[in-house]
C-alpha cells in the first residue's frame, strides 16, 4: 500500500506531464510481428529479437515449425540456421522439405552455442539465425555476460543479419524486439492439423527495457 | 585416312588368359541375363575352336549345346579385359595421339599428319600373344566396318569394296540395332544393296537416320573422332628431411604447393573442385579431403579452407611426407541468376561450416533429413554444401501435429503405474526427474516396434503423451525391461 503523499505526488506529476505518463506506444515492428510471427520479414534486420514462452505451454518448437512451414519442394540451400544449444530439435516432427531449409548446428554447451552463433552471424550467407537456448540449464543462461549479447548485436548490425534468440525467460539486454508466445494447446488438440494449432498461437510483443 | 584396331572375341580371350590349356577347345561366354531373355540366354562371344563347330555368337545356349556338346562356358574376367583394352589403347597411341575408343574392343585412329601408315608386322599386342586386327579406310566408320569382317582386315579398303560387307554391320551403329532384320526382309544383304536404294526414299520410309547411314556407307560423311585424352594428374608429393610437428609448418608447405597447383590449373584454364591431402606420418597415414563450394584456382582462396582444416588437425605422430592432389573442374563463369537463390559468398560459407565442425564436432552440423523408418529419433545429417542425399527420406506429414523437443539422451525416471484389464500399463505419477507429479491426463499407449528380424537390434516400446500439473505436455516411454523414460517435451 503506497502512502497518500506519494499518490498525491504522482497525481500532480501526471497533471503536469500527461504525455510522460500515458501508455508508451509500442514500436512499429512489434505490432507488425505480433500479427505475423512466422514471417521472416517481421523480425528487424541487423538486430537481435528474443522469443520467450508466456505460458507453461511454451510454443517455441511450434514457432520453429511455423517458420519452416510446409514447402512443396526441398530447398537447395538452407534458409535458416538453428543453433540448437540443448540439442533438442526433432527432425521427425517436420517434413523432409521443411527440414531442407534448416542448417542444424547441434551444440551441448552454452559456450559452443554462442561461438557458433557468432560464426554464423559473422558469415552472413544465411541471414536468419535462430539461437535456441531452451534446453540449457537456467544457471548457465544467467551467467552469460551482457557483453556477449552486445557483441552479437554489433555483428548483426554489420551484416544485416536477423538473430532470433529462443530462451525460457528474458535474457538479451539489447534485444530490439521481444515476443512472448502463448500456446494453450491441450492433449485433445494433438489430433488437429498443425495449421490450426499455429493459428491459435498468439505472439505478444513484450515491453522492452533498453539499457542506456 | 583412318585406321581401326580391334581385338576379336575380347571377352573369351580375357577369360582364357589364365587358362591357356583351354585355348584349343571350344569355349564361350554367356551374355548377362536380362528380363527380356525369356529364359534363353544367348552367347556373347566364342573362340575360334567353338566357331569352327558351326555355332556363332548370339545363339541361345541350348541351341549351341546341341551343335557343340563340348562347349565350355567361361566366366568373364573384367580386370583382364580392362588390361587388354589398356594395352590396345597404348598400341594405338604409339602411332598417333588422336585416338577414339569406339567400343570396348575397338579403337579408331586418325592418321592425318602421321607418316607411318604401314602396319605390316602388327599382329599381336606388345608382350602378349593376343591378336590385333586392323583395317584402313577413308572415313572412321568405314574403317570400323572393315575391321569387323575377316575378309577386309589388314589392308586399305576402298568405299567400293566396303559394299561387299554384310548389312548386319549396321547394327553396330548408334540406333541401328533393330533395323537389320527389317532390311533383311526387304531382300537387302550387303551394304552395297543398301547404297543402291534412293536416299530420299529411305529417309521417307525409315526416317533421317537411314539417310545418315546412306551417306556414311557411301563415304560422303566423315565424322570427327571423340578423342580420348588420358586424365592429367595434379598430384604433388614432398618428403621432409626433418619430420614436421606443427600444423603451422604444414600450412606453410601446403601454401607453396598450392601456388604450383594454381599455376598448373591456370595453364589449363581449369580450377580445383576438391583438394585431397595425404599426410605420411611416422606411424601410419592421415587423409583429408576438402570439397570446395565452387571451383577455385586462386591460391589465396584455396589456402583458407586448408588453414581451417589445419586448425582442427590433431597429429598423432610427426609428419614425414605430404601429398597434395586436386580434382580439376571447369571454372564457373556465370552471372548471378536472379530467379534462383544463391549463397552470396560460397567460399566463406564453406569456411564457416568447417569452423563449425571444428567447434561442435564432426557430423554435428548439417541439414537434417528425417528417415522413412518408424524408429524413434531416426534422421541423417546431410552435408550443407553437398548434393542431395542418397537415402530414403520420410515423405508425408509428421505423425504428430505438435513438434517435440527431444531429450538426448532420454531421461530415466521412476513412474508409478498400474496394469489394466487389457494387459496395458497406465502411468499414474512421475516419481523422479525434473517433472514430478501426478499424471492428470494421458493419451496412449502407442505401441511401436521394429527390427524384429534382427535379435541384436530389435526394439519395442510404449509411448504416452501425458500432462503433469504445472508442466508442458511430455512424452513418456516404457521400454522393454521395465525402463521408464521421458523422450521429450512439447514446449
Amino acid at each position: 500500500m503506497t502512502s497518500p503523499t506519494i499518490e498525491d505526488l504522482r497525481k500532480q506529476l501526471r497533471e503536469k506531464f500527461p504525455q510522460a505518463h500515458g501508455h508508451a506506444p509500442l514500436p512499429d515492428a512489434s505490432s507488425e510481428v505480433a500479427g505475423r510471427p512466422f514471417e521472416v520479414s517481421s523480425f528487424p534486420a541487423g538486430a537481435i529479437s528474443e522469443i520467450i514462452p508466456a505460458t507453461q505451454g511454451g510454443g517455441l518448437s511450434l514457432w520453429i515449425a511455423g517458420l519452416l512451414a510446409d514447402p512443396e519442394e526441398a530447398a537447395e540451400f538452407p534458409k535458416f540456421v538453428l543453433v540448437d544449444g540443448g540439442d533438442s530439435f526433432d527432425p521427425a516432427s517436420h517434413t523432409a522439405a521443411a527440414c531442407s531449409q534448416l542448417l542444424w548446428v547441434r551444440c551441448s554447451k552454452i559456450q559452443e552455442a554462442l561461438k557458433a552463433a557468432d560464426l554464423l552471424v559473422r558469415d552472413g550467407n544465411v541471414p536468419f539465425v535462430i539461437l535456441d537456448l531452451c534446453g540449457l540449464p537456467v544457471a548457465a543462461l544467467r551467467a552469460i555476460p551482457a557483453s556477449a549479447w552486445w557483441r552479437l548485436k554489433l555483428l548483426c548490425e554489420t551484416g544485416a543479419c536477423r538473430l532470433v534468440v529462443l530462451s525460457p525467460s528474458p535474457l538479451v539486454p539489447c534485444a530490439n524486439l521481444r515476443l512472448s508466445l502463448t500456446n494453450h494447446s491441450r492433449l485433445a488438440d494433438f489430433d488437429l492439423p498443425r495449421r490450426e494449432i499455429l493459428q491459435r498461437m498468439r505472439a505478444l510483443p513484450d515491453r522492452l527495457r533498453h539499457a542506456t | 585416312m583412318f585406321a581401326a584396331f580391334h581385338i576379336a572375341d575380347l571377352p573369351v580371350i580375357a577369360a582364357l588368359w589364365d587358362q591357356p590349356e583351354w585355348c584349343g577347345r571350344p569355349c564361350g561366354i554367356l551374355r548377362e541375363a536380362t528380363d527380356r531373355d525369356d529364359g534363353k540366354i544367348p552367347l556373347l562371344a566364342l573362340n575360334i575352336a567353338a566357331r569352327d563347330t558351326g555355332i556363332s555368337a548370339g545363339w541361345p545356349l541350348a541351341r549351341a549345346l546341341v551343335r557343340c556338346p563340348d562347349l565350355k562356358l567361361l566366366s568373364r574376367h573384367p580386370e583382364t579385359e580392362a588390361t587388354l583394352r589398356t594395352k590396345l589403347l597404348e598400341l594405338a597411341e604409339s602411332f598417333t595421339p588422336d585416338v577414339e575408343i569406339t567400343s570396348p574392343d575397338t579403337v579408331l585412329l586418325d592418321l592425318a599428319g602421321t607418316k607411318r601408315v604401314d602396319f605390316d608386322g602388327l599382329e599381336t599386342l606388345p608382350d602378349s600373344e593376343v591378336e590385333v586386327c586392323h583395317a584402313l579406310a577413308e572415313t572412321p566408320d568405314l574403317a570400323h566396318f572393315a575391321v569387323m569382317e575377316p575378309q577386309t582386315r589388314g589392308r586399305f579398303i576402298s568405299t567400293r569394296e566396303i559394299g561387299s560387307l554384310p548389312l548386319s554391320l549396321i547394327s553396330r551403329l548408334e540406333g541401328g540395332g533393330k533395323f537389320p532384320p527389317l532390311l533383311d526382309l526387304l531382300g537387302l544383304r550387303t551394304l552395297a544393296d543398301y547404297c543402291r536404294l534412293p536416299r530420299q526414299d529411305l529417309i521417307a520410309r525409315f526416317g533421317p537416320v537411314a539417310g545418315h547411314w546412306h551417306d556414311l556407307i557411301s563415304g560422303k560423311t566423315r565424322r570427327l573422332l571423340k578423342l580420348h585424352r588420358p586424365p592429367e594428374s595434379l598430384r604433388q608429393s614432398i618428403d621432409f628431411d626433418d619430420a614436421i610437428h606443427s600444423s603451422e609448418a604444414l600450412v606453410f608447405i601446403l601454401n607453396r604447393l598450392l601456388h604450383v597447383l594454381a599455376s598448373r590449373l591456370a595453364a589449363r584454364h581449369l580450377a580445383a573442385s576438391v583438394l585431397e591431402i595425404r599426410l605420411r606420418l611416422e606411424q601410419g597415414e592421415m587423409r583429408r579431403e576438402i570439397r570446395l563450394p565452387e571451383p577455385l584456382s586462386d591460391p589465396a582462396a584455396l589456402l583458407k579452407p586448408i588453414q581451417t582444416m589445419a586448425e582442427s588437425l590433431v597429429l598423432p605422430s610427426p609428419v614425414i611426407g605430404l601429398e597434395l592432389d586436386a580434382t580439376a573442374a571447369i571454372p564457373l563463369a556465370r552471372q548471378n541468376d536472379w530467379t534462383r537463390r544463391q549463397l552470396p559468398n560460397p567460399g566463406r560459407w564453406a569456411d564457416t561450416l568447417a569452423r563449425l565442425e571444428a567447434l561442435v564436432g564432426g557430423g554435428q552440423v548439417g541439414i537434417p533429413v528425417p528417415l522413412a523408418v518408424h524408429q524413434p529419433d531416426a534422421f541423417r545429417m546431410r552435408d550443407a554444401g553437398g548434393d542431395a542425399c542418397g537415402f530414403p527420406t520420410a515423405d508425408g506429414l509428421p505423425p504428430c501435429s505438435m513438434p517435440l523437443r527431444r531429450f538426448r539422451p532420454s531421461l530415466e525416471i521412476s513412474v508409478a503405474s498400474e496394469s489394466r484389464s487389457n494387459g496395458h500399463l497406465r502411468p499414474l505419477a512421475l516419481l523422479t526427474g525434473p517433472y514430478r507429479g501426478e499424471v492428470l491426463e494421458q493419451c496412449g499407449p502407442f505401441i511401436t516396434s521394429g527390427d524384429l528380424w534382427n535379435p541384436d537390434q530389435e526394439w519395442g516400446r510404449l509411448e504416452w503423451d501425458i500432462r503433469v500439473d504445472r508442466f508442458p505436455i511430455l512424452r513418456l516411454i516404457y521400454q522393454k525391461g521395465g525402463r521408464w523414460q521421458l523422450d521429450g517435451i512439447y514446449f
